[in-house]
């Protein structure tokens, strides 16, 4: 059984991979590769929470302040300081890092409830400053037009960020580095560190776990992920302004994981691709679509409080179970 | 002068930030939820109000009573679902059930009643009261009034009632009063109803001085959080008097300092508060169980 699913895993992984970079010449709409896009950019955001929340099992809502930390940065970087995106990429990601240690001192000493109010207070100072900091950051109004990445040319080969597939590519490869860098780490001595502390901290701690340092490291990954994410939204849609960051933001986040089936790999890609695209496609809804995603939410909380994962785990066992009998 | 019309507004706020916060502090005590859904209370209580006062007529008060009665009932409902079948899980699952009821109670409102705020005008509005060189709404002393009236039905009821000594023995140890026989399902139901009628309470209070809007709930619930915890969370009288303490901070920092900064001195507070003293200002020291 072991060997079998370390044989059919990378495989898989490997056909997906493939697949994805056969969308662009498979499509030719748009809508759908911008769909992509931004669920490539979800991605990033629900690995790195995965990290927090899945792995170290603290709960955090104030991812959204992270990812406008890393998109306010390089948009910055890039428009006023005139630094080229390839440097502004990797700065934000270490901003948006840094602002994360920031808030991990304080906050990571708290737990349930606690943790929860204090980054969602988080979020909300991040967002005052957004909107009141008009000789930085333009108020309510935001910075429009944010340029896209620099181009190069190799010969023949133009390559154009502008591009929607161009980008797509872009963001594909990023995600790819990520989750394989993701899957790496949580196979680790650190990966194992973080799940020791989210099964039982004291514990934890007793067999030496230096808590503080584990959390205060996957605080800083996760946060490093969303600032890269920001950067490549802004660069991507071409304009940042406050409201893209608010705690509704988090919440999205957070749903993505756990929808998606949190301390997994594959459950948060999942979650972030699927609810990308379940809130596109209802946009037809108009007026009912929060109402929906409202209810569904709440319905499938009580329901499958485990996820998408969860519930596959769910149907496989009962197929055993019938297999046996 | 400045002072102390600051002060006044700032005690007209926090009676509203207190009225909130109690419903949100009592749930959390005796349910173990963070009900992220109660700015929504507050917000359908508005537009109960509304109904009431300027499509029916009624008068102010009697319009607050059956708002409070009504949006009661709608807790009993909330209780059942998704409180009861979700208490006791995960946090993140608890959290996101009440973030969805939330953003469905707010979006259904949006359907409901239109995006457009709704403004109530009631007799007192215009009536102001002088006191030497500045002068004071009705509709503000009003506002702080049955505030002070509803914390004190509200502390007998806790203090001298059987119900209210269940509740207590509930937010000490549920699993313990369930033992000696406190029928806990009823303990929670009525938390709810009591959350829900002072969230509705203070929607109604607050609706003729602000304008009310599908999103009057989202605007507050953070600051009604930060509150909470200032007093420390499941503390009744720590609500109150964080609901003042924020209150009067906010009026201060807009009169004095910028009123840009309004909004994030609370934050600013809370973040504070937790770094020095993460059981709250009046809150005991918990000790941490193993």
């Amino acid at each position: 059984m072991e060997t079998k699913t370390g044989f059919w895993k990378p495989v898989a992984m490997g056909i997906l991979f493939l697949f994805a970079l056969a969308i662009p010449l498979l499509t030719k709409n748009e809508y759908y590769l911008h769909t992509l896009i931004v669920g490539g950019i979800y991605i990033l955001l629900v690995l790195g929470l995965n990290l927090i929340l899945g792995y170290t099992g603290l709960l955090s809502l104030g991812h959204a302040a992270f990812y406008g930390i890393g998109a306010y940065t390089s948009a910055l970087l890039v428009m006023v300081l005139h630094v080229p995106f390839w440097i502004a990429l990797p700065v934000a990601g270490l901003v948006a890092g840094t602002a994360g240690l920031l808030l991990g001192f304080p906050a990571l000493r708290l737990k349930g409830a606690y943790l929860v109010i204090c980054t969602l207070a988080f979020v909300e100072i991040v967002h005052q400053v957004m909107m009141n900091w008009e000789s930085l950051t333009r108020g309510p109004m935001g910075i429009p037009g944010v340029p896209s990445p620099v181009g190069f040319s190799f010969g023949s080969l133009v390559v154009d960020f502008s591009q929607k597939h161009t980008y797509y590519y872009l963001v594909l490869l990023i995600v790819s580095v990520v989750i394989l860098l993701n899957y790496f780490l949580v196979r680790s001595r650190t990966g194992r560190a973080l799940i020791a502390i989210r099964e039982d901290q004291i514990a934890a701690n007793m067999i030496g776990i230096n808590l503080t340092f584990y959390k205060l490291l996957s605080f800083y990954c996760a946060c490093f992920l969303a600032g890269i994410a920001g950067s490549l939204y802004v660069h991507y849609i071409g304009y940042v302004s406050p409201e893209s960051f608010t705690l509704g933001e988090s919440v999205n986040i957070v749903v993505m994981t756990i929808l998606g089936g949190m301390g997994t790999i594959i459950g948060p890609i999942l979650g972030a691709l699927g609810l990308t695209f379940l809130l596109e496609f209802m946009r037809d809804l108009a007026d009912y679509r929060l109402v929906l995603y409202g209810a569904i939410l709440m319905i499938i909380i009580v329901v499958f409080p485990e996820g998408a994962v969860g519930l596959i785990r769910y149907l496989r066992e009962g197929m055993k179970n019938r297999q046996a009998t | 002068m400045m002072l102390i019309s600051q002060l006044i507004n700032g005690m007209v706020l926090g009676s509203v930030y207190a009225l909130l916060s109690l419903g949100l502090t009592m749930i959390f005590g005796i349910l173990g939820i963070v009900n992220f859904a109660q700015g929504e209370l507050y917000m359908l209580g508005a537009y109960v109000g509304y109904f009431l006062i300027v499509v029916q007529k009624v008068p102010f008060l009697l319009a607050l009573l059956i708002s409070m009665l009504v949006m009661g009932v709608f807790g009993l409902l909330i209780e059942r679902f998704p409180f009861r079948p979700i208490q006791g899980k995960a946090d993140e699952s608890m959290i996101l059930a009440t973030v969805g009821l939330s953003v469905f109670l707010m979006n259904g409102a949006i359907l409901l009643f239109g995006a457009d705020p709704r403004r109530v005008e009631t007799p007192f509005s215009d009536v102001f009261v002088h006191l030497g060189t500045f002068s004071i709404s009705m509709q503000r002393i009003l506002v702080f009034t049955v505030t002070v009236v509803l914390i004190i039905l509200l502390t007998f009821f806790i203090r001298k009632t059987r119900m209210g000594k269940a509740m207590r023995a509930c937010q000490q140890d549920l699993n313990a009063a369930r033992i000696v026989g406190i029928d806990t399902k009823r303990v929670s139901m009525v938390t709810c109803f009591i959350g829900s009628a002072l969230a509705a309470a203070a929607g109604v209070l607050i609706a003729p001085l602000f304008l009310v809007t599908p999103v009057m709930g989202l605007k507050v619930i953070a600051k009604a959080f930060v509150i909470v915890i200032l007093g420390g969370l499941g503390n009744v009288a720590g609500a109150i008097m964080g609901g003042f303490i924020i209150g009067i901070a906010e009026n201060l920092t807009a009169g004095f300092i910028s009123s840009d900064l309004k909004d994030i001195i609370p934050f600013t507070i809370l973040i504070l508060i937790l770094l020095l003293r993460p059981e709250g200002i009046f809150g005991k020291q918990i000790p941490e169980k193993v």
